[in-house]
């Protein structure tokens, strides 16, 4: 009978904790803001952004000395691919690196004058290509372009040569291409900026917008001097369980309908890749918002003001878009910086909704992804209760600590004035 | 009381707020200093080695095995083997390898009588660099292995030693990457995420000092110390964060050319030159943001939202001639975009002066972009009308 009746109060108190928190959060303006305007509005900003994702058409430079049937060929078909356009076509280097270095161009092909002469005896010509490292797109444009045309050139010219030294036709063509292969993309085809970017960048800003606003709601009740953790004066024990599972869930709520929102509407509208099952997907999202609930909770524990977490942690953005992975392979990672990946969700979060919702895995496929999320959630938990704990611990023996502390103080007080005192006398003696 | 006594009561009052709060020290100096050494320890390597490439290798034969030595071998490569298809593909979905490659069965057989076996291999162009490095690597190997095959060919036919390197490779391509020689993405990106970094913690934290002044209400006592001059108010506070940013940038620039030896065609000076600019101009748009939207907590996100979109914009990853042209314009609105034109003149064709000057007028022109609210923050400060949280 009393534990019912105890389990029956502790729905009620966390009921209750639940009601205020999301009273709270939802009369916050700037906290309101944080979460409607950034977390609706920045996945959306940025598809905008990266909508269009690939670089196409870049100018290109030529200097062309050969000038014969052979490298005509060759710039004509460099013309053709989507990545270049030859711009200018140059007399002299000099031409083109004035061109290069006003930015009217991204790269310079150079071709020599014996480009054509050493092809008709048989040996290797050489041609030059010079690229803007300034982004590394500009190189990568400018190195497909040229060596997928030269790589064709190249087999037409071995044909005729190989046919030269006595094959035949069929042996030729065998002999060009003993391995033909076939390079697959499926995930993403084009090798398209958006699609990259954007899979990782959907998860994290869940977790940063949630982050951020929990810190400003945390701050500000530091600010108008209540706490976060203690408990309406109606209830009774320590309550910490309450506490961090009412005030969380009220966050749960709101995230899940922002999760939802970022990882299967916001990709639908912009017909972005969709390959997992919604069931696996909301799996996902439910269980990140969970970590990243009791993750923003631990860490606004030390935020006393309410704006400072603009100034203390926004650069952790960027740092954290570097830790998922997805751009730097993990596999290179630093040490020290792997195991620093590990306290934040969005490691693990990020990598999971790639693999799940863009490369089309399972929820099998990803498991070690959920078992690692699950273990960062529980650890957590722990550690915002022990927040909670401590906090609460605290402000209820705050008048013995202030008492304590002032005891200490004037003990100190006294003892510095009799040291002076001393000090007097044996001077005078 | 003249202008510059006023200036200099208001710098003496910053520092004692400097001194009273450590946020703004802990909130440039140590942020700073953290994302000097993530960015140049988490980038150290530059080019990323032994990427995982999966094999699934149906053949087992002695040219198959070889094939994959030789990719283990590489720089980049590093190979995991794998017994089927399924396993493989499930570990690429995973993240855990960036490729699979395919060898046939009888792919040394077929190799052997010509019946071209065809190599089949598959990239996740998700982890973009690990792929795109991985893909590079593969093509390099399959085209050795056809250039092997085909030599053996030509020295059956009876083709002189001579002229089989002519008849393997008929065109070659001699690559100079100007500006950074060895692909290093570090440099690449630590070059720009750094100086980024720094416009995010400028734009912020003097937002911030504008700002609380209007939160706790001390903004009344700061115009009473200059005579109500918010000029003098102003350029007091910018001078002191000015020397302090400026001693950042310059100590990130001497990190980045003569610690790290990033490449740099031009000189440091200049650089050091763009960096002060970019500081005031970064500082300019604080003030406006902050005399746009008089609330602390308002201007802050304004800021936080206008910086981290800067990271996108100012098209050092993706350049803006990919962006939509809606939204290109707007890369005009940050200083940083004007540093990064400046350090292409400078650090990459080294063109100097007649190179760059037109990015330092622009620089300065930002120095404009206060005046037109500066009226409405000095009403602001004295009347403390708007809401304070």
């Amino acid at each position: 009978m009393i534990a019912t009746n105890g389990i029956k109060s502790w729905f009620r108190d966390a009921l209750h904790i639940f009601n205020l928190e999301l009273h709270n959060v939802l009369h916050d303006g700037g906290v309101m803001i944080i979460f409607v305007a950034a977390g609706f509005l920045y996945p959306i900003l940025y598809n905008y952004v990266y909508s269009k994702g690939m670089l196409e058409e870049i100018p290109i430079a030529v200097v062309d000395r050969a000038d014969c049937a052979d490298s005509r060929r060759y710039l004509r078909e460099v013309d053709a691919t989507r990545e270049v356009q030859l711009s200018y076509r140059c007399m002299d280097m000099e031409e083109a690196k004035k061109l290069f270095s006003d930015r009217k161009v991204n790269g310079i092909i150079y071709i020599p004058a014996d480009f054509g002469e050493r092809l008709a005896r048989l040996e290797t010509a050489t041609l030059s290509i010079y690229c803007d490292m300034s982004s590394f797109l500009y190189f990568k444009n400018l190195m497909m372009a040229t060596n997928f045309v030269m790589l064709e050139e190249v087999n037409n010219i071995k044909i005729e040569r190989f046919e030269m030294s006595g094959l035949t036709a069929q042996e030729a063509e065998q002999a060009v291409r003993p391995i033909p292969y076939e390079d697959n993309n499926p995930y993403n085809r084009a090798f398209s900026y958006s699609i990259f970017l954007l899979s990782a960048i959907l998860m994290l800003i869940i977790q940063q917008v949630m982050f951020y606003g929990m810190c400003l709601s945390v701050g500000t009740m530091r600010e108008e001097n209540r706490s976060f953790a203690s408990l309406p004066d109606t209830m009774e024990g320590h309550g910490v369980g309450r506490v961090v599972l009412g005030r969380g869930l009220a966050y749960w709520l709101i995230f899940m309908i922002i999760g939802i929102y970022v990882t299967c509407i916001v990709p639908a509208v912009f017909g972005f890749p969709q390959r997992g099952s919604f069931g696996d997907i909301l799996l996902l999202v439910s269980i990140f918002v969970s970590v990243c609930v009791f993750f923003a909770m631990t860490w606004s524990t030390f935020i006393v003001r309410r704006e400072s977490v603009f100034i203390l942690l926004l650069f952790m953005s960027p740092v954290c878009v570097f830790l998922t992975g997805f751009s730097w392979p993990t596999s290179a990672f630093p040490a020290f910086w792997k195991y620093f990946s590990y306290l934040l969700p969005s490691t693990f979060g990020c990598q999971a909704f790639i693999n799940l919702n863009t490369a089309g895995a399972d929820l099998a496929t990803v498991r070690p992804l959920i078992r690692a999320l699950t273990i960062q959630g529980m650890v957590y938990f722990a550690l915002a209760s022990a927040a909670v704990y401590v906090e609460n611990f605290v402000l209820r023996n705050k008048d013995r600590f202030t008492a304590e502390m002032e005891r200490i103080k004037a003990e100190l007080d006294s003892r510095r004035t009799e040291f002076r005192k001393k000090r007097l006398k044996k001077r005078e003696v | 009381m003249g202008f510059w006594p006023k200036t200099y009561a208001v710098l003496q009052r910053e520092l004692r707020i400097w001194v009273k709060r450590p946020i703004y020290l802990v909130g440039t100096v140590f942020v700073m200093a953290f994302c000097t050494i993530f960015y140049l320890t988490f980038l150290k390597d530059g080019v990323p080695a032994d990427v995982p490439i999966a094999v699934v290798d149906n053949d087992m034969s002695s040219t198959s095995r070889n094939f994959c030595r030789q990719l283990d071998a590489t720089q980049l490569g590093r190979v995991v083997y794998f017994d089927t298809f399924a396993e493989a593909r499930s570990a690429m979905q995973n993240g855990l390898v960036t490729s699979i490659c395919v060898i046939p069965e009888g792919f040394d057989r077929d190799i052997l009588s010509q019946r071209q076996p065809t190599f089949s291999f598959y990239i996740n162009g998700l982890y973009f660099l690990g792929g795109s490095l991985a893909w590079k690597d593969i093509l390099m190997m399959i085209n050795l292995t056809a250039g092997a095959v085909q030599r053996e060919v030509l020295r059956m036919k009876g083709v002189s030693e001579a002229m089989i390197p002519g008849m393997l490779r008929p065109v070659d391509i001699d690559v100079h990457q100007i500006g950074n020689a060895t692909m290093n993405y570090g440099a690449y990106l630590a070059n720009m995420m750094l100086p980024a970094m720094l416009q995010m913690v400028i734009v912020i934290v003097f937002i911030y000092s504008l700002g609380t002044e209007l939160k706790y209400g001390t903004s009344r006592h700061l115009l009473d110390l200059t005579g109500h001059d918010i000029y003098a108010a102003i350029i007091g506070k910018m001078l002191l964060y000015t020397l302090l940013f400026t001693i950042i940038g310059w100590n990130l620039q001497v990190i980045l050319y003569k610690w790290c030896h990033f490449p740099l065609a031009g000189s440091l000076g200049n650089m050091m030159l763009a960096m002060f600019l970019m500081v005031i101009a970064c500082e300019a748009i604080a003030v406006t943001i902050i005399g746009l939207v008089p609330v602390c907590r308002f201007a802050l996100s304004v800021g936080a939202l206008y910086t981290v979109l800067g990271l996108s914009l100012t098209g050092f990853t993706l350049p803006i001639e990919a962006l939509p042209a809606g939204i290109r314009g707007l890369s005009f609105m940050y200083p940083l975009r004007y540093y990064y034109m400046f350090y292409i003149k400078e650090g990459i064709f080294g063109t100097g002066f007649a190179g760059w000057y037109p990015y330092v007028i622009v620089l300065l022109l930002f120095l404009l972009a206060p005046l037109i609210c500066i009226r409405r923050l000095k009403h602001a400060y004295i009347h403390l009308d708007y809401d304070r949280n």
